[in-house]
């Protein structure tokens, strides 16, 4: 936190002079590029790197920000010309002292950011976190979603291993080879701006929701022939009962059970169809394993497969529930009909 | 005269402890896990202190319910092989004809009340429900605490019917203990508030002429040839 604290101060006393401007003002284009359309220009930072101050007029106009915003709206204090010297050391110093200005106008996604794990690794003085303009650029913004395999480049740009895995599996394939909407990226996971991930504390016992957005959406499934009741056949399970029992009981440290990552991957998740699958039958024994040292080959049909049991699917179970269902009610009918004979019987005989 | 018979052996009213409390315990931890989706049950589990300690209290339950299972059922095999208990507990056709004749007793359809021995058919009825439904819930219960055992052996969709079984088993169980046992014991007209004869061994001499008259008729006949070994003081 001491971080964004310094940050925040540098901002009030450094960047905040002048009046505060009304955005949408685009005079002051002209007036900047006077000066930044010669690409000849260009400052040397004290670390030694060259970096040229052109700005490309056709680039910007054409980003979401052309013809709304001014250079100042952002480089508020750049008003004095020539521009006063900067106590920027490197290029990433300035980058860092400019990544609140963003805010002004995008706060609600800018206070997002704050509980991210970006922001956690940036509050730790890690320079490199990813800022606002690192995902979405800053003289060229454009729609970080069009198209959507986009946003997974964008984190490709720093996660390029889990990129190259994700790419391979059933939802990155579809994705990037048949361009799909339905499937998700990156952000519907890990969210964009409050970006989390596996070390955030809860976060493993939440995972089976995240996957539960889109796999309990009948419209969404019909689509694709998956049933709607993975969740609750989950949920009903021996795994499904402890892990909804210890997110109650907030125990993410707590017993060990399988969620649904743990069956079919994370990032690597195939089609359940696919012989490579991990939760083919065939390859199911191996899955249980991992936990379950020793694990006899029978051992995976006990687990239903997300199937409800009928007389098609394990007719076993099936007879089971009927025949409990059955004689329950016969059992405990038949006890309560005689003793209310019994009590008709004690108040006639009265 | 007498006024009271000592219907129940130390051993008898101590099983009777035993199995009582660890009922309780039992259903109290395993039934919030067959229903873990209500609210109420869920709110019973944190309770408890968790699902991981609601389920090892409930094994270690289990275990020892096995165990007074075994206990009561070696020893009764044993006590009737070497004549020293009689087979009183064993349902025989008088007791389908006393269920009859009760029923329509109580239909007012006949005013010919059964006469009963030492157990009536009720009692034979809960005794053996009681016997069946332990051993369905051990064998499932030890099915359910070593799958990786019984899967070595046998097909692997015998675990999930393991656990409907022995959740469904153990509810009808509940709701037998419920709705009958408490009656049987508790509100039931007959003996109402409390039948202590489970506890104190004891039952009233007007109670054996009323509920046993046939064993109460046993228990003169024997009394008269001078038999010291019947239960009278």
């Amino acid at each position: 936190m001491t971080h964004s604290f310094v940050l925040s101060f540098l901002l009030m006393v450094g960047i905040h002079q002048g009046p505060a401007r009304a955005p949408g003002n685009g005079q002051d284009l002209d007036a900047c590029l006077a000066c930044h359309s010669d690409h000849s220009l260009s400052v040397t930072l004290p670390d030694g790197e060259t970096r040229s101050l052109f700005i490309d007029r056709v680039v910007f106009e054409r980003s979401v920000h052309g013809g709304k915003l001014g250079c100042v709206d952002c480089h508020s204090d750049m008003t004095d010309v020539p521009h006063a010297s900067r106590p920027f050391k490197t290029r990433r110093e300035f980058t860092v002292a400019y990544y609140e200005q963003c805010k002004r106008c995008h706060f609600a996604n800018y206070s997002k950011t704050l509980d991210s794990v970006h922001h956690a690794a940036l509050a730790r003085g890690d320079s490199t976190a990813p800022l606002c303009v690192d995902c979405h650029g800053s003289h060229d913004i454009t729609p970080p979603n069009q198209p959507r395999s986009r946003i997974s480049q964008t984190c490709a740009k720093c996660h390029e291993g889990v990129q190259g895995t994700y790419a391979k599996s059933v939802h990155g394939k579809a994705l990037f080879e048949d361009q799909n909407r339905d499937v998700p990226v990156c952000t519907d996971c890990h969210r964009a701006h409050d970006v989390g991930g596996p070390r955030e504390p809860g976060w493993r016992l939440k995972s089976p929701e995240i996957c539960a957005n889109c796999h309990t959406s009948a419209p969404l499934m019909k689509k694709y022939g998956i049933s709607t009741n993975v969740m609750s056949t989950y949920l009903a399970d021996f795994h499904g009962m402890t892990a909804s029992l210890h997110k109650s009981q907030q125990a993410d440290g707590g017993a060990v059970t399988a969620l649904c990552i743990d069956c079919h991957g994370v990032h690597d998740i195939t089609k359940v169809g696919d012989q490579a699958s991990p939760v083919m039958q065939a390859n199911l024994v191996k899955v249980c394993q991992r936990c379950h040292a020793g694990a006899p080959k029978n051992f995976s049909a006990a687990w239903l497969s997300h199937y409800e049991p009928s007389w098609q699917k394990a007719p076993f179970v099936y007879g089971v529930k009927v025949f409990y269902a059955v004689l329950i009610p016969f059992m405990i009918g038949g006890l309560v009909l005689q003793i209310l004979l019994h009590l008709w019987r004690v108040v006639v005989n009265r | 005269m007498t006024d009271y018979v000592i219907r129940f052996k130390l051993r008898q009213r101590l099983e009777h402890i035993g199995v009582m409390s660890l009922f309780v315990v039992l259903c109290v931890t395993g039934l919030p896990q067959k229903f873990f989706q209500a609210g109420w049950a869920e709110t019973m589990i944190l309770w408890m202190g968790g699902i991981d300690r609601v389920r090892w209290i409930h094994r270690a339950a289990g275990v020892a319910f096995a165990l007074l299972t075994f206990t009561h059922l070696t020893t009764a095999i044993g006590m009737v092989i070497t004549g020293r208990s009689s087979l009183s507990l064993v349902p025989t056709r008088q007791d389908f004809t006393d269920a009859i004749v009760t029923l329509k007793y109580y239909l007012g359809t006949s005013d010919i009340k059964a006469k009963f021995g030492r157990f009536d058919y009720r009692q034979k009825f809960e005794y053996w429900g009681l016997v069946f439904g332990a051993v369905i819930v051990i064998v499932t219960g030890a099915v359910l605490l070593f799958p990786l055992l019984v899967t070595r052996f046998l097909p692997g969709e015998l675990i999930p019917a393991a656990k409907l079984a022995h959740g469904n088993e153990a509810l009808m169980a509940f709701l037998v203990v419920i709705v009958w046992h408490i009656y049987n014991a508790h509100l039931s007209p007959d003996v109402f508030p409390f039948d202590t004869s489970i506890f104190t061994g004891k039952v009233s001499r007007e109670r054996m002429e009323h509920e046993h008259p046939l064993e109460w008729a046993e228990i003169e006949e024997r009394r008269r040839r001078g038999d010291r070994k019947v239960w009278v003081k």
